[in-house]
């Protein structure tokens, strides 16, 4: 049964994404470059984006870790030369599918602390505008109007939130959460142009 | 650009996008414009949800500032009888009638103890989840299929069979299903109702004796039957799959309040939690947690709130800490 585009989001957002600092760490430790961990990462989502429905899916976080590992190993079989100790580490890692549960419970637990710390890191303006928006789910319209800005201004600034989020998220592990601002000077992000 | 663009390059983009879409609403299967952004490289689409997933993700953070979202409450309409009947076909409108005689002989019954959660095989194909403290009776016959659910909440997987109706009895109250999926609690308290989540399918829900009762039930939505005027609820994929995260042996907090959390945690443990604070049990919670984990959850409080836990062998006592 096909499901609706906000069904699969909603999905994607309450069992995937957490899950992705995971993956990216346990990718690290695999050996992967970071610019392969990146496309290992989006290639995911990809074959996600192609589902017509994710009821299948049990658990997002064992699916991603699988996904993930699937894809990685392809990639490494394409290449032209096969570093073997990385195709063994990845095959041995095999055992995150079965997720042990406290770390399950950890990771639901500072989910609350993680949306909260995620926000609270971005600049005052785009903070702001975040906090109406998702917080307190005022539209567009109506944070121009509070804030005294033309629409076009929150949405530039909201387009900027989520793009720092989506990089903190990708950044910050469940083990270790620096604020985002931190992570920011740890890595500092290519900028482009 | 000549070059090819990196992950995080498209990233970006899909960030706009998903801003933009949130900002006006668009139709993301029908914008001409975002479609041909999508076509324009196979990798966008996968950066695309990621980017509306965080966006849905952030909306988790509402729960914190105890806004809870409005729940959509439909007027329980009087269903249309012939309309009804022309939906169910003939045949099992007349295996509804006469079935009733076929359901005394010998069930077998399925019980759980106290945080205990079993999933069962039925002889049929169908599957069942039983959550803790509950008993049930399964009579598995040639023209019928009858559980009854004596205490407690269960959820079923059903195997299609259109010649052998599958009823579930809770009280007074029916829900009958052919190939689907739901779940059935009883309430602890008398008079508390049955509530009825389907997962799967569409199920018909009755009160014993009541024929004006009848209501069909679609996956997605949730009843409580109380009584002829049970209001059909309609609720999110995501919110019904966490109301039965016990099937996991999970316990998903999602904005309730602690004194809401502590009733859910003593439904599995003997030893009860306590939140002895008024204001602090209005407190709301976002979690994942292991059922016969309340150690957890306090711990998790105690962090989280600055909340202090006293433990004894009867109970988890939470309180709010003194600032002296």
């Amino acid at each position: 049964m096909k499901q609706s585009r906000a069904e699969i989001v909603a999905f994607v957002g309450g069992q995937i994404l957490p899950h992705e600092a995971d993956v990216r760490a346990w990718l690290r430790r695999t050996g992967s470059a970071s610019a392969d961990i990146d496309d290992v990462i989006q290639e995911t989502y990809c074959r996600l984006a192609a589902l017509d429905s994710v009821a299948h899916i049990a658990s997002g976080r064992a699916y991603f870790f699988r996904t993930a590992r699937n894809i990685a190993i392809e990639k490494i079989r394409r290449a032209r030369i096969v570093r073997i100790d990385c195709v063994t580490e990845i095959d041995a890692l095999n055992v995150v599918d079965d997720e042990p549960s406290p770390e399950r419970v950890v990771a639901g637990r500072r989910e609350l602390g993680r949306v909260q710390q995620l926000i609270e890191g971005l600049p005052e303006r785009c903070r702001q505008i975040f906090t109406l928006r998702r917080i307190h789910g005022l539209s567009q319209k109506e944070i121009a109007a509070r804030l005294g800005v033309t629409e076009n201004v929150v949405e530039t600034q909201s387009a900027r939130g989520l793009r720092l989020i989506l990089r903190a998220l990708s950044e910050a592990t469940t083990q270790d959460q620096p604020a985002v601002g931190k992570t920011h000077e740890l890595h500092p992000v290519r900028k482009r142009d | 650009m000549s070059s090819i663009p990196s992950a995080s390059e498209i990233d970006e983009e899909a960030a706009d996008w998903a801003a933009r879409v949130d900002a006006h609403g668009l139709d993301v299967e029908h914008d001409p414009e975002l479609q041909a952004w999508l076509r324009g490289d196979a990798r966008r689409a996968g950066a695309f949800l990621r980017a509306q997933a965080a966006i849905s993700f952030l909306d988790r953070g509402r729960a914190l500032a105890s806004v809870t979202p409005p729940v959509e409450t439909i007027v329980a309409e009087r269903p249309n009888r012939r309309a009804l009947l022309a939906g169910l076909g003939g045949s099992v409108a007349a295996a509804l009638a006469g079935g009733v005689g076929f359901w005394s002989l010998r069930p077998r019954r399925l019980d759980t103890a106290l945080g205990e959660i079993r999933r069962v095989p039925l002889a049929d194909g169908s599957l069942v989840a039983i959550n803790t403290q509950t008993s049930l009776d399964v009579a598995m016959k040639a023209k019928s299929r009858r559980i009854v659910l004596k205490q407690g909440e269960a959820w079923f997987q059903v195997a299609k069979d259109p010649k052998r109706p599958f009823v579930v009895a809770a009280g007074v109250a029916r829900i009958r299903a052919v190939g689907t999926a739901f779940s059935v609690r009883r309430g602890d308290e008398p008079g508390a109702g049955v509530d009825v989540m389907v997962t799967e399918g569409v199920v018909e829900t009755w009160i014993e004796g009541d024929e004006s009762s009848r209501r069909r039930v679609s996956a997605g939505s949730r009843v409580i039957l109380v009584g002829t005027a049970s209001p059909v609820v309609a609720e999110t994929p995501s919110e019904i799959e966490r109301s039965l995260a016990w099937r996991n042996g999970e316990i998903a907090l999602d904005g309730e309040s602690l004194e809401q959390a502590a009733k859910l945690f003593n439904r599995y443990n003997s030893r009860q939690i306590v939140i002895e604070d008024p204001v602090l049990a209005r407190e709301r919670f976002v979690g994942l947690f292991q059922t016969n984990e309340p150690e957890s959850f306090a711990a998790a409080v105690a962090a989280t709130l600055g909340a202090v836990v006293a433990d004894d062998a009867q109970a988890i006592r939470i309180s709010r800490a003194h600032s002296s």
